[in-house]
């Protein structure tokens, strides 16, 4: 019986492997394809290929709407955010990991603790520390804000990654006479690399795909980012479906260019910290 | 020994620095600012209980609170499905890796993105319907986000099962990788079915980790559900998609009322304490920092 009933196990799951592709690949598909025809042609042919492909509806979020702005300013904002995400993130795993002071562990399970809470629940006490600040419409107090949301998870990586670095690595660079910057950025940097591709893949993608802060603290349009563009347009009146499907496919290619480039850290890193067993 | 303690302090300064203003803050100021009545400008009036009475009384509230109740109950679904995924993804069958990267690409396009899809997707002259009636079953074609029941039970398939299944494999898959391969030669040898080696090795062997997938399960529904939500239905029709966060956005900055909206955060605030005892309690397991 065990062959056939082998064959059998694995027909059957090729099937369920093969629907559930499917309903994840298909409203991708869906949204491309539509983005690609014109207002009147997806009227009439909502799930077929488009009969004439048109680029109307790319040229009018690129063009006509903020699209092209909106983009330059996730391409200013999320790089600066990661640099400060990083240096957070790195110096932080470092302390927690490696190095032995008092109240490090009630300290650093704070942390975990703090990283809970959703950004709803803070938001309406961060939008009167920023305006107190004057960091409403600042790109420098949107970024503080992120860091601050997003560290705790980085430094959680960094910090399980850096306690496996062997103590000896540290004790010599100490007997060395370096002091602590230069033991980070000489020697726990470097070593580090493959979990800081982790990390800051994961920040890229937080900081992308980020909605409510950047609602709350960039309130000019001229300001706004790709994320918050396009879920800005969601809900406006009179916009046809295939300019939001245009809109979606533009927001969304960066996020899938990088997957297909670092498919591997980016899956490694989503069950981040690596849970045992 | 000294300096090790100076320059760690150094190094973490940062981070507490962000953390104490920008969350640990927030999170106590929000529970004082409760007790006042505040239009978000001008002086705050202190009025004691009242916005907690007012919440008590509140029909969004207890419509928020039933829903997430509803959206909990989606909990189940999206922690067995990942796990029958991985078990026949580690199988081996051939081409498993692409399979594993299409089930993951809708994790790759965050929230935001996903929600519009969503949108798009169940309107009433949507791919969905269109779809339906292609396929000869109109009859069971609806006006999905008009309808609160079927909004509600919409966002809890897309958001607590589907758009979380890729990411589930991936975790359950890592999960499974350390199981011992001599648990699975010596099933086979007894000749135990698929089913029986999938209940008794395989599930056993992941026990943490399912429990840290339920963990985060609660917190994706009870503490990050705004931007989907948001892009999906505005926590409409009416208020049928509402969740405790939405009611704290329409609240604050919607109709302004800061120190309502507080209120409502402050329950959130109690119901994320609780949850985040137990993602900390299991994230401590898991580290070696000790």
């Amino acid at each position: 019986m065990s062959n056939s009933y082998n064959r059998a196990v694995k027909g059957i799951m090729y099937f369920i492997l093969v629907i559930f592709a499917i309903i994840a690949l298909y409203p991708l598909i869906f949204v491309l394809i539509t983005s690609l025809k014109s207002p009147s042609e997806y009227v009439n042919n909502k799930l077929h290929f488009p009969e004439k492909i048109t680029f109307a509806n790319y040229y009018y979020v690129w063009v006509k709407g903020n699209m092209l702005k909106y983009f330059i300013n996730s391409c200013i904002l999320i790089p600066c955010g990661l640099v400060a995400y990083l240096f957070v993130c790195v110096s932080a795993g470092f302390a927690f990991g490696r190095l032995r002071f008092p109240f490090r562990f009630s300290i650093f399970l704070t942390v975990l603790f703090l990283m809970i809470f959703p950004q709803m629940l803070l938001s309406i006490q961060i939008f009167q520390i920023c305006r107190t600040l004057h960091l409403v419409n600042n790109y420098f107090g949107l970024i503080l804000v992120w860091v601050a949301y997003f560290a705790p998870f980085g430094t959680y990586i960094m910090t399980t990654y850096y306690a496996t670095v062997p103590m000896e690595i540290l004790e010599s660079a100490r007997l060395d006479g370096t002091n602590i910057w230069q033991i980070l950025f000489y020697i726990m940097v470097p070593i580090a690399k493959p979990m800081i591709v982790i990390i800051v893949i994961i920040g890229f993608q937080s900081m992308w795909n980020e909605l409510p802060f950047s609602l709350l603290l960039l309130q000019t349009e001229k300001l706004r980012t790709i994320t918050q563009g396009i879920g800005m347009m969601q809900g406006q009146y009179g916009l046809d479906d295939t300019i939001l499907t245009a809109a979606i496919v533009s927001a969304a290619f960066v996020p899938l260019l990088l997957f297909m480039f670092f498919q591997r850290e980016i899956t490694m890193g989503s069950y981040g910290g690596a849970v045992k067993g | 020994m000294k300096n090790e303690a100076i320059d760690s302090y150094i190094l973490i300064a940062p981070l507490l620095l962000l953390l104490v203003v920008f969350i640990l803050y927030p999170v106590i100021a929000n529970v004082y600012l409760s007790f006042f009545k505040w239009k978000g400008m001008g002086r705050a009036t202190f009025t004691g209980f009242d916005n907690y009475r007012t919440m008590m009384k509140d029909e969004t509230f207890w419509v928020s609170i039933k829903n997430t109740l509803v959206l909990l109950l989606y909990i189940p679904m999206g922690v067995i499905l990942p796990i029958l995924i991985s078990a026949f993804l580690r199988e081996g069958l051939k081409g498993w890796p692409i399979f594993r990267a299409i089930i993951y690409l809708p994790n790759i396009l965050g929230y935001v993105i996903i929600g519009m899809i969503s949108s798009i997707v169940f309107r009433k002259l949507g791919p969905l319907n269109g779809g339906l009636t292609a396929l000869g079953l109109g009859s069971i074609t609806r006006d999905w986000l008009n309808k609160p029941d079927l909004a509600l039970n919409a966002l809890g398939l897309v958001y607590g099962v589907w758009m979380r299944l890729g990411f589930g494999c991936i975790f359950f898959l890592a999960a499974m990788s350390s199981i011992d391969e001599s648990l699975y030669d010596a099933a086979k040898i007894d000749g135990a079915l698929w089913w029986r080696t999938f209940w008794n090795v395989t599930i056993p062997s992941i026990h943490f980790s399912i429990e840290f997938w339920i963990v985060l399960s609660f917190i994706e529904i009870l503490a990050r559900a705004f931007p989907f939500i948001y892009t999906f239905t505005r926590g409409g029709p009416g208020f049928a998609t509402f969740t405790l966060e939405y009611g704290i956005y329409n609240a604050g900055f919607v109709a302004f009322n800061m120190g309502y909206a507080s209120t409502w955060a402050s329950v959130l605030f109690v119901v994320c304490g609780i949850i985040a005892f137990f993602q900390v309690k299991l994230m401590r397991k898991n580290t070696d920092v000790q």
